[in-house]
């Protein structure tokens, strides 16, 4: 029986390509693009690769202090040793990563110039962010504590920088800056996107030029502090938070009178760009935002019932007739709800097929190093049962209404 | 006759309403697509007023360093000069073209406020890119010894700042005395807007941290291996850092396009979308209104007027559409929160307007030719 | 005014090939009244279409004042069914989305002429089926005999010659029929040549002259 629904439906579609075509164009479209986006979100603020602690740690990346009049303001990351006073202490967490943002840096491979991100970091960082070691391991606390000049290098700088790129670049030299350092570690590189993580090159913190021994407040490091598990996010952030509230706004002595230094999760770090731009550049971001999303699913949207509802009067007449002949009126609107969800499914394939498509290869592009994007099924099953309601909703509901209607109003329809 | 088509769709809005939502959603598509390609577009066309081929920026930051700064930074930078490689060296705030820093101040004469994007230089700095003098000279180290500290300007900030008058030799908040003013500076390149520039002269009090050299064409990473070397033996502890203003072009290229193309080719996607939709329901609309067809074919209507009927419909729908579409789009301008130039928006709307029309037609044209040659003896008796 | 010679339509589909009419001659003299009868099928409708140049003959002539119009363009058709002809349906074929004056209005559109001067024209057609208080009802209001009078008014709007009605009493009953009849018969009174298909002998018999078809042959 329902072989024969789907049967029916097949032929229904091929005898209308037109139709078909312009339905199926919409569904895949509408589904790709929200696919796409949700998988660019995903990996802006999903806990991916290496960061995947992301949703139990408290990112803590500046410290902020103002004035009594709001005038002065001095913002930025942190002091090695700020970091190691106040946040390294923690009781509530687990693990405290110390780390350097990336600063950027260039090595030479004979007549090649390689551009270089380099971050200087503590051994808890490898512990913390989850690299895949594809040769050798992390620096150790000893490797640290001895200054030693070695390096954690990603496998792109790997493929870039030696000559031989089979070979194991373990124990060999990277020359940077002038400072030959040893490479320990190669590392599958982390996309630029995560800043936290990004980075071609990774130093112990001692490591020359690193600026860790610099003193006060302001300097280059921030912080992650990982707690057990998620329900202990807030006792972190209360007990960082409590004692920050105990450092003096003016300990170096210069003149400010607030000091705030937040401990947020990343998803709060993400929205927190959008709300610097004022509360004025907030509203107006959502509504672009709210705007753009409306436009590209709406429009579909409209498309497609716009196209089901002038359909209708087809179906109408072919409901009159068999009303008139006395036949079943039900099996014609189970055959309309058999290839409306068809159809759809066919679209959500299609969708799914592009989508694959267009993340591969915009992962495979160097637009973005080291991309990652993913499918994220959910989105895509939610999507696809809100274009089949859509569907069912214009073309399918109409229908079994008409199907209530008497023969002959059926007829003048 | 034009009264009829509008009497006709008005009277026929509730069923034309899902087309005019859809025209008006794609005009309101069409208008932000198009204000951010022809603000893309006519910032691209102005000329950005320097050469950017064969100029690296080297960063030289001192980090701990704290010693003599200023002084080692002028010995490193001599040594460059003295390389043959190098044709022309300049030293120069962080904020270098197509870097992605930026350094904004207000600045004031006669009471007119102009917020300038500020580039502290020193006197190379025209001669390694090549900038077009309008007006005056650049400022060499004999203008530094006045009250005043020697300033240039581009072009756009002397409209803004003097209109008409001359601007050689006067005084900007009471703190900067104007020597020359330049022609296009766009600091961040093509897609820069050209908004006002002001150029400082460095002062020797502190290390401003790019040196920018222009070298000889064909000079490659060898000599750039060796130079850092050179620089890193004078500049023990310091980071330095090579770009080539090709390669941060690209970069900020790139950061301008890859928004701009993802809206285009999704708009697009939506456009074809749209137009696939509209000539569907025309052509079922058309297939529902066979008698009306006969109709006016018996009461003297040719092929060609029934083409156009079907085609003036659609454009009264489009019109309709456009006008309310209009409301939303003028806030743009009126309430200028993205501040484009208001000239930015229009041309949108223009152009909007007529790719609606376009898409109309398009979509109108092939089933109106249908309609028109229906039979009209048939048409009469199908019920 | 109207002349058929030796007049043919063959209609033809892939398969089968159908005589709808064979071998009409007829001529249609001003200031006349004709009706058209026959079953079911024998070409009546076909043969209006020809008269209202509505479809062109297979084979044989057709003369509208002594001018053959086999070689007219399709825009000249047009004009001599837009100033010539008037044209009455069963089905009224109102438009239903424009209101009474709106649809008297449509055949004053295909012709040049100032917006008011289509509406003084309009009223006074509706005026003459006696409709003008309804002139911005629309035809959903309308009762069949009312629409069938706006019909009317919309085939008279453009003083034509000659009226070609189809059946313009088949939707009715016979009360509403014979004002509609009554109606024709005035505007025939005041000049206007009248075609009438029909199958209702009664009002057949109020006509001058009677045309009997069957299976597309002329028998009377």
């Amino acid at each position: 029986m329902f072989a024969n629904y789907i049967k029916i439906a097949w032929k229904v579609l091929l005898r209308n390509p037109f139709y078909t075509f312009i339905t199926l164009f919409g569904i895949s479209l509408t589904l790709t693009v929200i696919m796409v986006l949700t998988s660019f979100i995903d990996h802006m603020i999903g806990s991916n690769y290496p960061e995947v602690n992301r949703s139990r740690s408290l990112y803590i990346s500046f410290l902020a202090r103002r004035d009594s009049v709001n005038t002065g303001m001095m913002r930025g990351p942190m002091t090695f040793q700020f970091l190691s006073d106040h946040v390294k202490t923690l009781k509530s967490a687990e693990k405290v990563s110390i780390f350097s943002f990336f600063s950027s840096s260039n090595a030479y491979a004979g007549s090649k110039k390689i551009n270089l991100q380099i971050k200087y970091t503590d051994s808890e960082f490898w512990e913390i962010m989850k690299f895949d070691f594809l040769e050798g391991k992390p620096y150790s606390d000893a490797e640290i504590r001895g200054s030693q000049h070695v390096a954690v290098i990603t496998h792109t700088l790997k493929q870039q920088y030696f000559q031989d790129k089979d070979e194991a670049a373990i124990g060999k030299t990277i020359e940077i800056e002038g400072i030959g350092y040893r490479v320990i570690g190669v590392v599958k590189g982390s996309p630029v996107t995560r800043i936290y993580t990004a980075a071609d090159v990774y130093f112990p913190y001692t490591a020359p030029k690193s600026g860790y021994d610099q003193k006060g407040l302001n300097g280059r490091f921030v912080a992650v502090a990982m707690s057990a598990d998620k329900q202990s996010l807030k006792a972190m952030n209360d007990e960082f938070q409590a004692r920050i509230s105990q450092i003096p706004p003016d300990v170096d002595g210069r003149k400010f009178t607030s000091l705030e230094v937040p401990s947020q999760t990343f998803t709060d770090i993400f929205l927190s760009t959008v709300s610097q731009m004022g509360p004025n550049g907030k509203t107006i971001f959502y509504a672009a935002v709210a705007f753009i999303l409306l436009m590209i699913l709406g429009l579909p949207a409209v498309n497609l019932v716009n196209v089901n509802v002038s359909r209708i009067f087809d179906r109408a007449s072919e409901i009159a007739v068999r009303k008139a002949f006395g036949a079943p009126v039900n099996t014609l609107l189970w055959q309309f709800l058999v290839e409306n969800i068809f159809i759809t499914l066919i679209g959500s394939g299609i969708a799914l097929l592009l989508t694959f498509g267009i993340i591969s290869w915009v992962n495979a592009s160097d637009w973005i190093a080291h991309l990652d994007l993913t499918v994220n099924l959910n989105v895509f099953l939610i999507s696809m049962l809100v274009t089949l309601f859509f569907g069912l909703l214009s073309g399918v509901l109409p229908a079994y209404r008409m199907s209530r209607l008497k023969v002959t109003d059926a007829l003048k329809a | 006759m034009l009264r009829h088509f509008f009497k006709l769709i008005w009277n026929k809005k509730k069923a034309n309403s899902l087309l005019m939502v859809e025209i008006w959603a794609s005009f309101l598509v069409l208008f932000g697509v198009g204000s951010l390609i022809i603000y893309t577009i006519r910032n691209y066309i102005e000329p950005i007023g320097f050469e950017y081929e064969n100029v690296w920026a080297l960063t030289a930051d001192q980090m701990n360093d704290t010693t003599e700064i200023v002084g080692k930074g002028q010995q490193a930078i001599a040594r460059i000069r003295s390389y043959p490689e190098v044709l022309s060296v300049s030293n120069m705030s962080s904020n270098f073209p197509y870097s992605n820093s930026m350094m904004n101040n207000a600045y004031e004469y006669n009471k007119r406020k102009v917020q300038a994007s500020t580039l502290i230089t020193d006197e190379n700095f025209g001669e390694t890119l090549d900038i077009e003098m309008l007006e005056g000279k650049w400022f060499t180290a004999a203008d530094s010894v006045g009250k005043y500290k020697p300033v240039v300007i581009n072009h756009k900030m002397k409209e803004e700042l003097f209109e008409n008058e001359s601007a050689v030799g006067k005084v900007i908040s009471d703190k900067y005395k104007v020597t020359g003013v330049t022609g296009y500076f766009k600091e961040k390149g093509e897609f820069d807007k050209n908004k006002p520039i002001l150029f400082e002269q460095v002062s020797g009090k502190f290390w401003n941290s790019v040196i920018l050299m222009k070298v000889k064409p064909g000079t490659d990473a060898h000599f750039e291996a060796k130079l850092v070397k050179d620089v890193t033996s004078m500049l023990k502890d310091w980071t330095l850092e090579v770009d080539y203003l090709t390669d941060s072009r690209q970069n900020q290229h790139r950061i301008t396009l890859v928004p701009v193309v993802i809206f285009l080719v999704v708009s697009l996607f939506l456009l074809v979308n749209v137009a696939f939709g509209l000539f569907g329901v025309l052509n079922l609309n058309i297939a529902k209104r066979k008698n009306e067809i006969g109709l006016r074919r018996a009461l003297g209507a040719t092929e060609r007027n029934i083409a156009l009927h079907f085609i003036a419909e659609m454009w009264v729908i489009a019109t309709f559409s456009i006008v309310v579409g209009l409301l939303f789009a003028v806030q743009f301008p009126l309430l200028d929160v993205f501040g484009l130039p208001s000239g930015v928006y229009f041309l949108a709307i223009l152009a909007s307007i007529g790719i609606i029309y376009g898409i109309v037609t398009l979509c109108a044209w092939y089933p109106s030719a249908q309609a028109s040659r229906i039979n009209p003896a048939t048409a009469l008796h199908e019920e | 005014m109207i002349r058929l010679q030796q007049v043919e339509k063959v209609y033809r589909t892939s398969t089968i090939e159908t005589l709808a009419l064979n071998n009409i001659n007829i001529q249609i003299e001003k200031g006349e009244f004709v009706s058209v009868m026959g079953p079911s099928g024998c070409g009546k409708s076909t043969l209006l279409n020809l008269m209202g140049l509505l479809d062109e003959p297979s084979a044989g002539d057709i003369t509208i004042d002594g001018t053959s119009v086999r070689n007219y363009s399709d825009k000249a058709l047009a004009r001599l069914r837009n100033q010539k002809l008037g044209f009455i349906f069963q089905s009224f074929h109102l438009i239903n989305d424009l209101s009474v004056l709106d649809n008297v209005e449509i055949p004053l559109l295909y012709r040049s002429g100032s917006n008011a001067e289509r509406r003084r024209l309009a009223k006074d057609a509706l005026e003459k089926v006696g409709l003008s208080n309804r002139m911005n009802h629309f035809p959903t209001q309308l009762s069949g005999g009312q629409k069938q009078r706006v019909a009317i008014a919309r085939a008279i709007v453009g003083r034509p010659e000659i009226i070609l009605a189809d059946e313009p009493t088949g939707n009715l009953d016979s009360v509403m029929g014979n004002e509609i009849l009554d109606i024709l018969q005035k505007l025939n009174q005041d000049g206007t040549t009248i075609v009438m298909v029909t199958h209702d002998e009664s009002m057949a018999k109020r006509t001058h002259r009677l045309i009997r078809l069957f299976d597309g042959t002329q028998v009377l």
